[in-house]
């Protein structure tokens, strides 16, 4: 709870119905998806819950979240800001901290369907700009984590890669200008948004050096480097036809399959083929989806529930598949890219299963469409997070598969994850296969305790094993214990992270409990 | 969901927040890819689906009491299921069920329900109705006219709402029977409240008596088909009744017994209605007049950590609600067209009234009929057209409160008009009242 006089001065800012630090609200904030394994891997009680804020704050505008920050120095009260609010990064490491909870800044700002971006405000969820963009024959990339996250916090304070990555990106990468308060409660704004004169949000770099880097880096601040309250990003050309039709009920909707979408699932059985296959795929630039997963999580993608998986099996026990979709505008820009896949398949003499052994519900089109594929990692043991999360080669992020494979049979073997034979990867390629993302879903089940135990010795141990396999930094490198175990083997950058914490934080009011401190 | 069930899925939210939002690939635009009333008005998340199950653990967990606070988050639900079909996309956590049950904790703590709420249950337990009306003036709705046949199998429930305050809809319902020729039964004074207002503030020992004594009138009787106009009634008999106690009778919405007689061409739909309409599907009609299937299979473990259920255990998706008997009916009415809102069947907007809503926290109700009346404009449509008499007070209240131009009318009211059997009604409507 609050003082009096300090939540009297937050009522001033927001409005009394908008601050409240009853027990009730402020403990229902505390809790999170893998808090209990965040919590048991930092030896605390393995609870779902964070400590809890001191209150729960939701401002309506830029200058609100600036005066309460304002408010925040002036009483030495740490603040974390959070958007659509999944994951344990949304919570507070600390006692002494609040909770910005930004649900009421969700505008669309402006869809520039000429300079192909678009400008919103941080509880703009993915699918809700997404919609607004299809009307002008536009997408937006959206995160991995599903259409139902805000594509901002992606965009500047989270990691970012997406089942469509090979035609939407990376979310560092499709940042423009972005306005930004930062933690002493000066608003700052980057690229063209800071110019003095004809200001507007086409790019993110400068005016002078650009601070793209500082603001999110990796792996972004999770707050704590202060609250993004508008950001513009790159829109692409939708892929295909944008009618959206369904029938039926939820959730055995059949979808419209537009014209000119077509799918590949090929089985490269083993992963020095599989990287030949993903390159040359890749160099042609005709994919939409590009993704190897294990044959476990290819069977979960087209499912909707872990009995429905069952009759996947021709296409989930495959050992090195690759997943293609291709998507067109046009039926000569469609034959074209058909035309390529066929030659490659010739190339390497493989066949796609799809249609042949497996026809997927017309409803994963939409799915796809919609990038609501990452979600179905939780039909199987109601829990999952990821190991691993490199940003690499396709060499690197397949040997990383192969060689982590024992080490996460060894926890199978516990019975302590779910049995995925050790192979649970996704692979995606970025930017047609300019570079790649690997991460390694692990199931498991939030409500048993030796489950528990069993994924946060399983992500301790990946760490380690990362770094003395030295296969780069994984996803999840955040707070000083993290940073400060792989930056010595990366340059140090760990000592750099500290002086933009301690120049930009100088109070140390954002909290950095996923971050950094200044030490 | 028994207790067991309860602990475990308590603990199972994932806190992505899907249950705000309308399912993922139904989201047409930003403006309606919402779902839930209670977090689009007031914002925290505890109000969410999501959050009101974090609630729950906090609850068990002992990290939170019972308070005002808690309350005012746990009753300003309508407990519209909306937040249970996007989470039942791809989970099988049970939102609406673990917000009722928790509903019932805190009554058999001795916080639950609101003060306006126990007004009307001890309202019920003493005159039969939650409106605190003369249980002798129940039967004032029904005009000279209509033919009542007490030997008849078939039984038309009225419901407490259109006894007392949309009596239009019951003579119309009526009016329909006796123009098809179908003989129908009332219950007159044996005619009580369905329970449905106290099941939804956890009240369930009251709710126990009611179905009991209502089950026991019926089957008394010897009714074989009992038809409701109310879509709180029905579902309450349909769905909520046998999880307590079996029956012998089968039930039906008057939406599915007039598209059967439409059918059977029984009713001859001879006046056009040149009028734009828009359909709203009551919660209790639609995705919550999915029966629970009983399931008797084995849950069998194939490895550590995964079970799966042999058979499949079956999901309440709102699949089987009744979106089509409606449609079907409107669209064979001359001359009417007919307009989708975006937020339509399964996964339709909530009116605001339901779950003792509307009488704790009318402003609530108010809010959130506003709404689904901006949706309902936004298609161009002259009329909002629904089947439910909860939904009719609460969006007539909301048009009245927003100042908007669009009526409602009840679709049994419409159907009345196209049979050329209210025609002063048809006049007014066409001259742009109601």
């Amino acid at each position: 709870m609050l003082k009096k006089q300090i939540l009297e001065e937050f009522q001033k800012i927001v409005g009394s119905k908008n601050v409240d630090d009853s027990d009730v609200m402020t403990n229902a904030y505390s809790y999170n998806w893998c808090m209990e394994f965040v919590n048991c891997m930092e030896e605390k009680e393995q609870i779902p819950f964070s400590p809890v804020p001191r209150a729960v704050i939701l401002p309506s505008s830029s200058d609100e979240v600036q005066q309460i920050i304002k408010l925040c120095n002036k009483y030495n009260l740490q603040f974390k800001a959070q958007s659509t609010g999944l994951g344990p990064w949304n919570q507070p490491s600390s006692e002494n901290c609040i909770i910005i909870d930004l649900r009421r800044m969700n505008k669309i700002i402006k869809i520039d369907d000429k300079n192909l971006y678009a400008v919103v405000e941080p509880y703009v969820s993915g699918a809700q700009l997404q919609a607004e963009t299809m009307k002008y024959g536009l997408t937006v990339h959206m995160p991995g984590a599903g259409p139902q996250v805000s594509p901002l916090a992606s965009a500047t304070s989270m990691n970012g890669p997406g089942f469509t990555s090979p035609h939407t990106g990376h979310s560092a990468r499709n940042v423009l200008g972005v306005e930004w308060v930062l933690p002493d409660g000066e608003i700052l704004r980057l690229g063209s948004t800071g110019l003095k004169n004809n200001s507007d949000w086409y790019n993110g770099d400068g005016p002078g050096p650009s601070l793209r880097g500082i603001m999110r880096g990796w792996a972004g601040a999770k707050s704590g480097i202060g609250v993004f309250t508008k950001v513009a990003f790159k829109l692409f050309p939708y892929p295909c036809s944008t009618k959206f039709n369904l029938k039926g009920n939820s959730p055995n909707y059949e979808f419209e399959v537009p014209d000119f979408m077509k799918l590949y699932v090929m089985d490269c059985k083993n992963y020095k083929y599989l990287e030949k296959v993903f390159y040359r795929v890749e160099e042609e630039e005709i994919s939409f989806i590009c993704s190897h997963l294990s044959g476990y999580g290819l069977g979960a993608i087209f499912s909707n529930s872990f009995e429905s998986l069952m009759d996947k099996i021709p296409i989930a026990s495959m050992h090195a598949p690759l997943l293609v979709l291709i998507a067109a505008r046009t039926k000569r820009e469609f034959e074209y890219k058909q035309k390529v896949m066929n030659l490659l398949m010739k190339e390497f003499k493989l066949e796609n299963a799809i249609g042949t052994t497996f026809t997927p519900n017309s409803l994963f089109y939409a799915e796809a469409l919609r990038s609501n594929l990452g979600l179905h990692g939780f039909i199987a043991t109601g829990g999952f997070q990821s190991s691993k999360g490199q940003c690499d080669t396709a060499e690197l992020c397949l040997n990383t598969t192969k060689m982590s494979i024992p080490l996460k049979k060894k926890y199978i073997r516990k019975g302590v994850i779910g049995n995925d034979f050790g192979e649970g990867v996704w692979i995606t390629s970025y930017e047609s296969g300019h570079y790649f993302h690997i991460e390694s879903p692990t199931m498991f089940d939030q409500t048993d305790e030796k489950s528990v135990k069993g994924i946060a010795e399983n992500m301790e141990e990946n760490y380690q094993f990362d770094l003395v396999k030295h296969l780069g930094a994984p996803f999840f490198v955040e707070g000083d214990r993290m940073h400060d175990l792989f930056g010595p083997h990366m340059m140090n950058y760990h000592h750099w992270l500290r002086k933009i914490k301690k120049a930009f934080d100088p109070n140390d009011i954002a909290d950095s409990g996923f971050y950094i401190s200044a030490k | 969901m028994d207790e067991e069930e309860y602990q475990k899925m308590i603990k199972r939210c994932l806190r992505c927040s899907i249950c705000k939002w309308i399912p993922q690939v139904q989201i047409k635009s930003q403006k309606y890819a919402t779902a839930c009333p209670a977090i689009d008005l007031y914002n925290y998340h505890p109000y969410s689906g999501g959050g009101k199950i974090i609630l729950a653990l906090a609850l068990e967990m002992g990290r939170i009491k019972p308070s005002k606070e808690l309350l005012d988050i746990v009753y300003k639900c309508t407990e519209c299921g909306n937040c249970a079909i996007s989470c039942k996309f791809l989970y099988t956590i049970e939102p609406l069920e673990i917000i009722m049950r928790l509903r019932e904790r805190l009554v058999e703590m001795g916080c639950g329900p609101m003060p306006k709420q126990k007004a009307y249950i001890n309202a019920t337990k003493n005159v039969n109705n939650p409106y605190n009306e003369p249980h002798e003036n129940r039967m004032d709705w029904l005009p000279d006219d209509i033919q009542v046949d007490h030997d008849a199998k078939l039984l038309y429930y009225v419901g407490c709402t259109s006894s007392y305050r949309r009596q239009e809809m019951a003579i119309a319902a009526a009016r329909i029977l006796n123009a098809a020729g179908v003989s129908f039964d009332i219950l007159e004074d044996e005619e009580y409240c369905c329970g449905s207002p106290i099941l939804r503030t956890g009240e369930i020992p009251t709710f126990r008596e009611i179905l009991n004594k209502n089950i026991n009138i019926i089957e008394s009787r010897g009714i074989e088909t009992v038809i409701f106009s109310c879509a709180g009634c029905y579902d309450t008999f349909k769905v909520d009744y046998p999880l307590y106690r079996e029956y012998n009778f089968k039930v039906l919405h008057t939406v599915e017994f007039f598209s059967q007689l439409l059918d059977e061409n029984k009713l001859k739909l001879t006046q056009e209605i040149p009028l734009t309409v828009t359909y709203h599907d009551p919660c209790h009609l639609g995705r919550n007049a999915e029966r629970y299937e009983k399931w008797e299979g084995d849950e069998v473990q194939l490895m550590p950590l995964i079970s799966i259920n042999i058979p499949p255990k079956p999901k309440r998706t709102g699949k089987t609600g009744i979106y089509d008997a409606p449609r079907d009916i409107l669209n064979k009415i001359p001359g009417l067209k007919i307009v989708e809102m975006e937020r339509i069947k399964e996964y339709a907007y909530c009116c605001g009234a339901g779950a003792g809503v509307k009488s704790a926290f009318p402003e609530m109700a108010i809010d959130t009929a506003k709404i689904r009346i901006d949706e309902a404009e936004d298609t161009g449509a002259e009329i909002l057209v629904s089947a439910c008499p909860f939904c009719s007070t609460n969006l007539q209240d909301g048009i009245k409160e927003s100042n908007s131009k669009l009526k409602y009318l009840d679709i049994s009211e419409l159907l009345l008009m196209a049979l050329g059997l209210d025609p002063e009604k048809l006049q007014l409507v066409l001259g742009g009242e109601t």
